[in-house]
């Protein structure tokens, strides 16, 4: 196992008061496995990327495990940390433009990382710098690494700041949300050259994305959030076929797809809880068109309906792997008259 | 009659750049030409620097335009006096992309929708009160709500507002520039419900401006596809997104991440990015990156033509 | 060449700055009532005499060939005669203003490396006690009036512990330095006399200090904001994904980021101690234009006056354009776009 992540929990210190907003989080990565995490604003899915690295705000307090390759870096001194991010593991941002230094070069920015982490010397570093320049499809690297960030297109500052995240050749890449800045046409070539990296790659990748289409695109297995938990896991094939959750079932109903035009779209009704006046029991409950009783005051567990498929809902029961409510079972049979 | 008619308008931006302060033009609507009928929607969809929000802005005359002409029912609203332009403005209304930025914060909502009627003299205190409660609850805002301000609410609130304001004065057309691109998917469908429900319930016209290929997919009848300031093509939604004929559109819908994991894709990759729309390229300004271009298209600007019934296309090769 | 066109621009625009300036305190020190050539004469003039000497200073002539003559004498690079020291304005400013010139830069010296440290240390310590401390320290620099504080250090350094001068650029009976730049610091440096330099740096001491108090606090205040402001933005969490350790970071991302509007504020602050200095060089004797313009304004003396303002307006200018100068060459969008 590469990454495993146990019982994590953040707080982070607002107007005085500390307030939950990751809450109990497990999950593991394999070696050359793209691990999804979907949700939506609020969720806690930055958080989650920004505390693997361990890049929280200062009054943060993180709780639970982070076992990278069988070291537990959330017990590691900041010296050591240090060692780790950049070179092995390492973090793709949102928004290229901001996310670079306006007044380095890119080859300095991008050699920082083989400073950092490598004995290579002035002349290697510049040979490395090149082939990943060229690595992450850009042309022209000579002319390239005397330029700033200003200079450069969007798709291109972002190939640069994958050029920076795999410069040590990590195991490990976060990437939040890589693709939202970028136009369609430039986000399929990004996503196109992450793909390229998987392929070439054994790295684990964790995928942070709002966005059902990337998903579908890069992962091989999803884990969705909700207000600070997870809610569901599962292979991407079946979370999209064989939704189990009501929230990712509503996220998925509410997506226009291509071909259905001027339809009614699912959709979920209210909003997100905030941290702080979280609901006892599920966190869904008051958006849900399932909610019974028991959910309004014992938070579920995530349980194994299926082999490698989790969710945590009152519907679903452990050892049948089907659901449990009446209701439901009802509207099972139907289906299966069809 | 088509309720708006758009003919070659042209919308320039001098900008100074620089310590020199090099004057640039930036063509940020050139020439483009459409109509919108009553009842119906037209999807503006295209890249960052496409000039789809200058469009947008231009044709309610928040930015004057720079050539062209725009008529409104008949009208040509071009060159008319404010005075005239505010009783036009009854029939027209804009949407914005933030609804954390388009609403006075320190207004209460009922104040806020109350605006647009108090300016344009609509009705009495009595009337005035009814209109808006009867619009708060198309938009699934209870009384009591009304009394709150905009920071009580959710961005998908705060966005049905938006609308609701921009209905106050019953319009016709409502141009919605990036409506739901701030918002999250699950709040995103319900704002695109309400717009349907109110385009059956009140024969709405939208120009609905997005970046969203399935969005504007999903509720449009017809969709214009913009590339740097010109509109490369334009035909009903199913005959643009089902059999779609400039290389742009193309590759655009091709690049579109699908959410189904099952689904094969048949990928059109574009090299290079979007060109700057301040220096664009010449001839079709597509050249540069479509898998198409020959010799003549960096010379020969292709013009909006009809290629087949009802679907026109700005390609010199297809 | 993008920067030289700049400045080409920049030095023109002077031209009309200066004009504007010119006339502005032209028009001014002419309507203060007083007679200049009474103020020479003394109260055993008589009128005739008065006469004579206002003939030939030409006071009796209209306001605007007066300017006329002042501005084609500037031309030629004479801004008349002082009145009172009956010396060539030019002459005068030449000796005086190398000594506030010297004092002015010591001050921005101690600014720059006091406030820049103080104010990155502040931000990075961000709510701890090191903050805490240099807040405070830069709130009383900048609310402590300049006078006092001189007259404190004075009181302290001075009078009770001894270790340092109290008034003037040199100890009694030393000779300056050979006149080059009339900074006696570099003066003496240039001509190898140590001990020259030495006595010339301690007397630089106190007012310097003085006079940085106000710039200082100002600096610091301004770059604990700034780089506040640099450490929230996400290049800087790039850096510290990269792995780079929290000095590398503030120093190697942030500072260089952080320190632009410091740049634009110093070229304020340096406006700011010139017009110090006044107070300052009354406080500790310093021999420079501030003693200089108070003298020439209780004489009347409007030569001197408008030389002093034109001098001091030059040089706020030009160090603004070195200011903005310096903006193009750290940060290379300016230069690109």
């Amino acid at each position: 196992m590469l990454l495993e992540v146990k019982h994590m929990s953040l707080s982070l210190k607002r107007a005085g008061k500390y307030s939950k907003i990751l809450d109990d989080i497990s999950f593991y990565i394999e070696q050359g496995e793209t691990l999804g995490i979907v949700g939506e604003s609020g969720c806690g899915k930055s958080m989650t990327a920004l505390s693997l690295m361990q890049l929280l705000p200062e009054k943060a307090r993180l709780e639970g495990d982070v076992v990278l390759q069988q070291k537990n870096i959330s017990k590691v001194s900041k010296r050591k940390l240090e060692k780790i991010r950049g070179n092995q593991m390492s973090m793709i941002f949102q928004d290229p433009l901001t996310s670079l230094n306006p007044l380095q070069t890119v080859g300095v920015q991008v050699e920082e990382s083989l400073i950092l982490h490598t004995k290579k010397n002035k002349k290697e570093r510049r040979e490395r710098v090149l082939q990943l320049l060229n690595a992450v499809g850009l042309p022209r690297a000579e002319e390239l690494i005397d330029e700033y960030p200003h200079q450069l297109s969007g798709g291109m500052r972002q190939r640069i700041m994958i050029a920076i995240a795999m410069a040590c050749e990590p195991q490990l890449l976060i990437c939040d949300e890589p693709t939202t800045a970028l136009d369609v046409t430039v986000q399929a070539q990004i996503l196109e050259l992450m793909n390229e990296i998987k392929r070439e790659t054994e790295m684990g990748i964790v995928m942070i994305t709002h966005d059902m289409g990337v998903v579908a695109e890069v992962c091989d297995r999803v884990i969705v959030m909700y207000a600070g938990k997870i809610v569901e896991e599962a292979p991407v094939i079946e979370l999209f076929g064989n939704p189990k959750h009501p929230y990712t079932q509503g996220l998925l109903a509410s997506i226009p797809k291509l071909g259905r035009r001027k339809e009614k779209l699912g959709s979920i009704p209210g909003t997100v809880p905030t941290p702080g006046s979280m609901p006892t029991g599920c966190r869904f409950a008051d958006r849900c068109p399932h909610v019974m009783e028991i959910c309004r005051s014992v938070t579920p567990e995530m349980i194994q309906i299926q082999k490698s498929h989790q969710t945590a809902c009152w519907l679903y029961d452990e050892k049948e792997g089907n659901e449990n409510a009446t209701t439901r079972s009802h509207e099972l049979e139907a289906a299966l008259h069809n | 009659m088509p309720l708006l008619e758009v003919t070659n308008l042209k919308q320039h931006f001098t900008t100074k750049k620089g310590f020199a302060g090099n004057k640039t033009v930036v063509k940020a609507v050139d020439g483009v030409s459409l109509t919108i009928e009553e009842g119906k929607t037209l999807g503006i969809v295209g890249e960052s620097g496409c000039g789809k929000s200058s469009l947008g802005r231009s044709i309610l005359r928040l930015v004057e335009p720079t050539e062209g002409s725009i008529k409104f029912k008949g009208k040509e609203i071009v060159g008319v006096s404010a005075k005239e332009m505010k009783e036009l403005r009854k029939e027209m209304q804009i949407v914005f992309q933030d609804p954390y930025a388009s609403l006075n914060p320190r207004r209460t909502v009922r104040q806020i929708l109350e605006a647009p009627l108090i300016i344009h003299n609509i009705g009495n205190k009595i009337e005035r009160k009814e209109l808006i409660e009867d619009l708060s609850g198309k938009i699934g805002l209870r009384k009591e709500q009304l009394s709150n301000y905009p920071h009580e609410f959710s961005g998908g609130q705060r966005q049905r507002i938006g609308i609701a304001r921009a209905m106050a004065l019953n319009p016709k057309l409502i141009i919605a520039d990036e409506p739901v691109s701030a918002l999250d998917v699950s709040v995103q469908s319900q704002v695109l419900n309400l717009m349907l429900d109110l385009q059956q319930e009140r024969n709405l016209s939208y120009m609905f401006i997005s970046h969203d290929l399935s969005v504007v997919q999903h509720i449009s009848d017809k969709v214009a596809v913009m590339y740097l300031g010109k509109v490369v093509e334009i035909a009903d939604v199913a005959k643009v997104y089902d059999t779609p004929i400039h290389p742009y559109t193309r590759a655009l819908l091709s690049a579109l991440p699908v959410p189904d994991p099952t689904h094969v894709k048949n990928r059109v990759i574009l090299e290079g990015d979007l060109p700057s729309p301040s220096n664009p390229p010449t001839g079709c300004t597509f050249h540069t990156r479509c898998p198409m271009a020959t010799k003549e298209c960096r010379e020969i600007i292709p013009p909006l033509e009809e290629k087949e019934s009802g679907h026109f296309a700005a390609c010199i090769h297809v | 060449m993008d920067a030289l066109r700049f400045i080409g621009k920049r030095l023109l625009l002077m031209i009309p700055i200066l004009i504007g300036i010119s006339i502005l305190t032209f028009a001014i020190s002419n309507t203060i009532p007083g007679d200049p050539a009474r103020l020479i004469l003394g109260p055993k003039a008589t009128p005739d005499g008065l006469e004579a000497l206002r003939e030939d200073m030409g006071l009796n002539d209209p306001l605007y060939v007066q300017y006329g003559r002042y501005m084609s004498g500037i031309g030629q690079g004479d801004l008349g005669k002082s009145t009172y020291s009956q010396r060539p304005v030019v002459d005068d400013l030449l000796r005086y203003s190398p000594a506030t010139i010297e004092l002015t830069m010591f001050a921005m010296f101690i600014t720059l490396i006091i406030g820049v440290p103080f104010g990155v240390i502040s931000a990075s310590r961000k709510d701890r006690i090191a903050d805490q401390f240099t807040r405070i320290f830069a709130l009383i620099g900048v609310a402590m009036p300049a006078f006092w504080l001189g007259l404190l250090l004075l009181l302290f350094f001075y009078l009770k512990l001894g270790v340092l001068p109290g008034s003037g650029r040199l100890d009694g009976g030393m000779s300056p330095p050979e006149y080059v730049t009339g900074m006696y610091t570099v003066d003496a440096l240039l001509a190898g006399n140590w001990s020259v330099f030495y006595s010339a740096f301690m007397h630089l001491i106190l007012p310097g200090i003085t006079l940085a108090a106000v710039t200082v606090g100002m600096i610091t205040r301004m770059t604990r904001s700034s780089m506040l402001t640099v450490l929230q933005s996400d290049y800087i969490r790039t850096a510290f994904a990269k792995g780079a350790p929290e000095n590398r970071v503030l120093y190697g991302h942030a500072l260089r980021n952080g320190i632009m509007p410091v740049i634009t504020l110093l070229g304020m602050a340096f406006g700011h101690a010139l017009g110090g200095s006044i107070l300052v060089e009354a406080v500790f004797s310093w021999p420079g234009l501030g003693q200089y313009a108070v003298n020439a304004i209780n004489y009347l003396d409007f030569p001197a006056v408008m030389g002093v303002t034109m001098l001091i307006a030059v040089m706020f200018i030009i160090v603004n354009l070195i200011v903005d100068t310096l903006y193009f060459f750290i940060d290379p969008r300016l230069k690109h776009s």
